[in-house]
């Protein structure tokens, strides 16, 4: 598509953004994947629309505040980049795009006193626990908040495990296969701080070592995609600073954050540390296309009688990552799943960081229309890359009336390896 | 101007839609352009249907104020058919997009307009049944889409275009009655009005619901790729085919600059060579191992340097996916593209290959080529950058001169895109005078103020 | 290449002098080709004969209008091609011309399409003696109003055809019929619904007095084996014809052999569905029918002492239109009440039908109905 965006005005970001909209072909092949225009059939809520509301914008032919709420409804999913057969590199169109109205937009008080709360509790995990208690104390009166507020108190767990602190270094069994940096997460170090422990089991035993460097923090993925670039980046310093460059791969295993470090060089662009934040980039990997590319050294036993498993794609993993098959392998690997596959398997469930607390409605919507296609399949076991779907997919499978277990890749595996793998256990 | 727009969004506000009634700028930029975006028009308002009943009062008040509209249903056509009309309306059919039902015994499906291509042959599989019009953009484009360009796909060659498979339809005509054509029967009686709606690029009204033939789900399907060091040598292959008396259910080519495209966008692990011929067979075992013995043969006798087969459903998903993402795929070979649709008598692929190659050196820009050979249907795809100075006035020009060469060799400017805005101008090479007077006859009989889609492939005559 | 501009000008002075013209030509549906007034005048138009252009390459036929099927078939023949959609009373005379206007496709159009599904250029005269074509020679082509389907069943109504181009197939090399003895009418519509929907790919599917008839076509070699697969889900004693017993079959159901002398014929389309209504509303009148095309048609055979007012009302109740092709053993006294009409049953097209009328015939030269 053309355009006359003046890239030279604009910033560095310019580039990646008017390049996007360049090869964008107004197909309308990212239509039926898009989680809001599959909800709201509306044009300006799918991808197509919004990158043409985008270009209006920074062609300065329409007003960022009008094209703000449809862009705003976008959950950064990035499912329209994999359907895309034109490469629109959407992802380089809308993070830079959120930073870019951020800048230039008026918000309400209400709105900023949340998007503050959310952007200073959810990346720090002390925080975040002292929340989590006090939230529970406050959700009867969840109803007398904002929409959004409310929402955000409700997604809080009912009881917070008891921290796990994770040691510097995790060794290999057996002989080294390889060294790899472990990103701790924030969040999930919370929810589920099993998730890190069953990773490192795993990685041991198939001859990986793990160190968990001290002085990482957030990834600054949360506050990259809603636009708060500047306050990502002292984030971003911090892990260049954190993460050593002699290990084989800097392994994540939540895939927001994964998505997030992949995008350091993107963040810095036209920086002075653009190119040390490009190579951590792409040293960075999803701990399952670590694993898959490596080769399980051991394979767990084969169960006599495979638990059927729903594999729920995250789309930080698999859209944004393009990591769809290595988790899938893993889990046929483990020997005790037998995979079932939903239907819209590239359709978001309505997490999407941030989202569920943003734009409660869709996201209510996207729970559980995920939660009635992974039911479909007659899974007894849902696993998934993400700790953010997780939280989702349980609630609205609970919703429905389903106690269905779900668990991350590697705790599946890590689960299997021990042969304590079943069906009845709960997360966490 | 703008006493009118108040006007009209002053009487659509009557029909009391709340938030289905958009007037919005930023809703109004983005309903502005189809998968043409050469053209772009933003409309007074858009109106989201979501029964027949929005449609018809939404075009009575439109008939009533004089107000020109156009249907829209996934916005792909790539000819500026959705493109809005100045000072109109878009009703946007989208939402409309249940499937009524199907009824395995008569073979049919009755479906809401907006419903997409693909979900017709989702809903029919549970009955072993599949809706066979197949367009490269079945995955988002809508039966009223498809109903109104008479669309085609790969797998057109056996089954026939969009209107071999509708049989019976409901319409709102332009000025809001609503009439019942066909049935669900396949046999007709009286005038085949459904055969005259289809193709009728929305001029006639908006199509309602539709009922559809639909195909058993063939039980063997075997696709074989060919290679060949010449295009024409593709197209020569494919005459061989057709006078050997074997009916393949599809026969695309792809040259190398298309191959490139798809190899860069879905990776499709074509095998590499100047031309690609994709042939496939479906039907019962028995028949398609019988064709295949023969295919063999034959693409072994037309020179192919490189021939494979496959019947596994991954890999043939993964040949089609390559095939059909071709044309966005070129987004990655060039900033801008123009798709041309003309067709061409099939005994005369390669004179027009050869033709269109010296053309292309000629003009300096590259085409990259990819079509539906066993119809005859070119797709040259003009590849340019918008920001050179000049560039697109040459793209266009070399897209006439193609054009004009499709009608020369007795073929035609469009074989399923459709005129649209885009090749309004060439009809006349085809059509004499009182052939063009006919059809805007036609089209002021079933809507005399020409308010449906108004200037999309007749120039209008009356202007209110 | 055939001059035709002395047959066009005729055709379009006849037009112009009116009052009423009626295009005739091969007079083997002689319900529709009976000039039903005093003020119409019938125009044969059985001159304009001939193939224009036929490249067995290219799949594609072009004649004029008046040519007879048989001329056609025999050309096509001889490069192993044949017109899908099987026109019947081929050997009465048809012409193409006639076939278009009627739409009769016949029972062999089941594989691929009916007249619809292959007609792609038409050149016809139009009620204001305009020639005018739609459409073209090739096999996709989407410029302009589909003017060539306009004509399917437009009973020369809507313009005089000229000359018309149609998509041609491969023939199937080989042809084998079956015939299913089903223990009853519920047996055998089940029997043609489960046919219909495959695996077996057949090429008719008829429902006649002595059961389902299936006809497989094409690879000589494949042909025991389809057919036994055919036979493996149907429980009823089964019937082979081959060779030219296979022809006769499909023969006589072309030329409506089976009509009994003295009845009219009317074709209607329909559905599976419908089968037991439309039973049930012929019993009375001691009517016969052949079901063909998986039952989405129905060939009637009405007695021609019969009030034809009485089919008329029973296909309005199944909200079905019939084309009243022949007129033997016409009953004029009774025929009145239908108005000595062509189309019988519920009336289609509605005002989407009479305005484009309006704008091919506007002067009202042709017959509507
Ligand atoms: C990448 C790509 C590949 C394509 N490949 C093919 C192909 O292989 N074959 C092919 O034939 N086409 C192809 N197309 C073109 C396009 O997809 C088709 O023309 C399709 O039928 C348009 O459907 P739509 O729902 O997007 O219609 P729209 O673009 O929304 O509308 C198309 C036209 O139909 C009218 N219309 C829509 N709904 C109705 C209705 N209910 N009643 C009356 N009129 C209506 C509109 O007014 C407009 O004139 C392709 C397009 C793209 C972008
Ligand atoms: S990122 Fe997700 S929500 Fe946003 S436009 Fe793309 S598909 Fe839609
Ligand atoms: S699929 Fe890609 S090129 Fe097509 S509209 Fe969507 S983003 Fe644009």
């Amino acid at each position: 598509m053309q355009h006359a965006i003046p890239v030279a005005s604009l910033g560095p970001q310019a580039q990646p953004m008017a390049d996007a909209i360049g090869s964008c072909v107004h197909c309308g092949f990212c239509l039926p994947t898009c989680p809001t225009y599959v909800t709201m059939g509306e044009e300006m809520d799918s991808p197509r629309g919004r990158i043409f509301l985008m270009k209006e914008v920074l062609e300065g032919e329409l007003e960022l505040e009008v094209a703000l709420p449809f862009i705003d409804n976008c959950l950064g999913c990035q499912a329209c980049q994999t359907a895309c057969p034109s490469g629109v590199n959407y992802g380089e169109l809308i993070t830079p795009f959120r930073a870019y109205a951020e800048e230039h937009r008026h918000r309400d008080p209400m709105d900023r006193a949340q998007r503050e709360l959310v952007l200073r509790t959810l990346p720090h995990p002390r925080r975040f626990r002292l929340a989590a208690r006090l939230g529970r104390l406050g959700r009867p009166f969840a109803g007398l908040l904002p929409a959004s507020m409310g929402s955000m108190l409700r997604l809080l767990p009912d009881r917070v495990p008891p921290a796990q602190p994770l040691p510097p270094v995790f060794p290999a069994q057996g002989e080294r296969r390889a060294r790899v940096a472990l990103l701790a997460g924030c969040a999930q170090q919370v929810l589920a701080p099993d998730i890190n422990w069953a990773t490192l089991r795993v990685l041991a035993r198939n001859g990986v070592e793990t160190v968990i460097p001290a002085q990482q923090g957030c990834c600054g993925a949360l506050a990259m995609h809603t636009g708060a670039a500047e306050r990502a980046k002292p984030q971003a310093r911090r892990n260049l600073a954190a993460f050593p460059a002699d290990v084989d791969a800097v392994i994540t295993n939540a895939a927001g954050c994964g998505s997030g470090m992949r995008e350091y060089g993107l963040l810095f662009k036209g920086e002075p540390e653009e190119q040390a934040a490009q190579r951590l980039s792409d040293r960075t990997m999803d701990v399952s296309a670590f694993l898959d590319a490596l080769g399980l050294r051991e394979l767990p036993s084969v169960a006599p009688d495979p638990i059927p498993v729903a594999y729920h794609d995250a789309c930080h993993l698999a859209h944004a990552q393009g990591v769809r098959s290595a988790p899938r392998k893993l889990l046929e690997a483990s020997g005790a799943v037998r995979l079932v596959e939903p239907a819209e398997w590239e359709l978001c469930c309505g997490s999407a960081g941030t989202y569920n607390i943003e734009k409660p409605a869709i996201a209510h919507q996207l729970g559980e229309r995920k939660a009635r296609n992974l039911l479909a399949t007659g899974a007894q076991l849902i696993a998934t890359g993400n700790i953010g779907c997780m939280t989702q997919v349980q609630q609205h499978l609970a919703a429905l009336g389903h106690d269905i277990p779900v668990l991350h890749t590697l705790q599946v595996l890590d689960r299997a390896y021990a042969g304590t793998l079943h069906t009845k256990e709960h997360t966490a | 101007m703008h006493d009118m727009e108040e006007r009209v969004i002053g009487a659509l506000a009557q029909l009391e839609l709340g938030d289905r009634l958009l007037t919005s700028p930023a809703a109004m930029a983005s309903f502005g352009s189809d998968a043409l975006t050469a053209f772009h028009q933003r409309p007074l308002a858009v109106v989201l249907a979501e029964s027949v009943d929005d449609v018809v009062r939404a075009v009575r008040i439109c008939h009533r104020e004089r107000v020109p509209f156009v249907a829209r249903g996934s916005g792909t056509s790539l000819s500026g058919g959705s493109l809005p009309v100045e000072g109109g309306i878009v009703i946007a059919l989208n939402r409309l997009n249940r499937v009524l039902s199907v009824d395995p015994d008569a073979r049919t499906a009755t479906v809401q307009p907006g419903v997409i291509n693909l979900d017709v042959s989702r809903a029919a599989a549970s009955h072993g049944l599949a809706y066979a019009p197949d367009p490269s953009s079945q995955s988002i484009c809508s039966i009223g889409g498809n109903v109104a360009f008479n669309s085609g796909g790969a797998h057109c060659l056996k089954h026939g275009m969009t209107s071999n498979h509708v049989i019976g339809m409901t319409v709102v005509l332009p000025d809001g009655e609503l009439v019942t054509l066909g049935s669900d029967s396949t046999e007709p009686a009286g005038p085949d009005w459904v055969g005259m709606f289809c193709g009728s690029e929305g001029l006639f009204g908006i199509a309602v619901e539709v009922t559809l033939r639909l195909v058993p789900v063939p039980e063997a399907v075997r696709t074989s790729l060919a290679v060949y060091d010449s295009l024409q040598a593709a197209g020569d292959a494919v005459a061989q085919i057709v006078s050997a008396g074997l009916l393949p259910v599809a026969m695309e080519i792809m040259d190398a600059l298309a191959i490139e495209a798809a190899e860069a966008s879905v990776k499709p692990n074509y095998p590499s060579g100047a031309a690609l011929l994709i042939v496939e067979l479906e039907g019962e075992r028995e028949v398609v191992d019988g064709d295949a013995a023969r295919l063999d043969e034959l693409l072994r006798a037309s020179g192919a340097s490189e021939t494979t087969a496959t019947e596994d459903p991954d890999a043939r998903g993964l040949i089609w996916k390559g095939r059909k993402s071709a044309f966005s795929a070129v987004g990655w070979l060039a900033p801008d593209y123009i798709v041309q649709d003309g067709v061409v008598p099939r005994t005369r692929l390669g004179e027009a290959l050869a033709e269109i190659d010296r053309m292309s050196a000629e003009a300096g820009i590259r085409v990259a080529n990819v079509f539906h050979a066993g119809d005859g249907n070119l797709h040259p795809l003009i590849l340019f950058d918008g920001r050179e100075p000049g560039a697109v006035e040459r793209a266009e020009h070399l897209a006439g001169e193609i054009l004009r060469l499709c009608v020369s060799l007795g073929g035609s400017i469009t074989g399923e895109h459709g005129i649209g805005v885009e090749k309004r101008a060439y009809l006349s090479l085809m059509f004499s005078p009182d052939d063009l007077a006919l059809m805007g006859d036609v089209r002021r009989s079933i809507d005399p103020l020409e308010l449906a889609n108004r200037g999309k492939m007749l120039v209008p005559e009356t202007v209110s | 290449m055939i001059d035709t501009t002395d047959h066009v000008e005729a055709i379009a002075e006849a037009i112009r002098v009116g009052p009423r013209v009626l295009p005739v030509a091969g007079g083997t549906k002689p319900g529709l080709s009976r000039a039903s007034g005093p003020d119409v005048v019938a125009l044969d138009v059985s001159g304009l004969r001939g193939i224009i252009e036929y490249d067995p390459a290219e799949l594609t036929l072009t004649a004029l209008a008046g040519t007879p099927v048989a001329e056609v078939a025999q050309a096509l023949a001889d490069h192993d091609q044949y017109l899908p959609f099987d026109p019947p009373l081929a050997a009465a005379g048809a012409t193409l011309g006639g076939v278009v206007a009627a739409a009769t496709s016949g029972a062999n159009a089941l594989r691929h399409g009916g007249v619809r599904d292959f007609v792609i250029g038409v050149r016809f005269v139009d009620g204001t003696g305009r020639l005018v074509s739609g459409g073209g020679k090739i096999v996709k082509n989407a410029a302009g109003f589909d003017l060539p389907k306009l004509m399917v069943g437009s009973l020369g109504g809507l313009g005089v055809m000229v000359q018309l181009s149609f998509k041609v197939f491969p023939r199937p090399r080989a042809t084998t019929t079956l015939a299913f003895d089903l223990p009853s009418r519920e047996a055998q519509l089940e029997t043609m619904a489960r046919l219909n929907r495959g695996p077996v790919q057949v090429d008719a599917l008829d429902l006649d007095r002595s059961g389902v008839l299936v006809r497989l076509g094409g690879d000589p070699d494949a042909l025991a084996a389809r057919a036994r697969r055919l036979c493996e889900g149907v429980e009823a004693d089964v019937q082979h014809f081959e060779g030219a017993a296979d022809a006769a079959v499909w023969r006589d159901a072309a030329e409506l052999s089976w009509v009994p002398a003295g009845s009219r014929v009317v074709r209607t389309g329909l559905t599976l569905r419908d089968v037991p209504g439309l039973d049930a509303a012929l019993a009375p009148f001691a009517a016969t029918v052949r079901y063909s095309l998986a039952a989405n048609l129905a060939w009637i055979a009405w007695p021609g002492t019969r009030d034809l007012a009485d089919l008329d009302a029973a296909l309005r109740s199944l909200g079905r239109t019939g084309v009243v092709l022949t007129g033997t053993g016409t009953n004029a006294a009774t025929d009145a009440r239908t108005g000595g009409s062509r189309l019988i049953g519920a009336p289609t097209g509605g005002s989407f039908g009479s305005r484009i009328r309006s704008a091919l015939d506007p002067h009202a030269r042709f017959l509507e109905s």
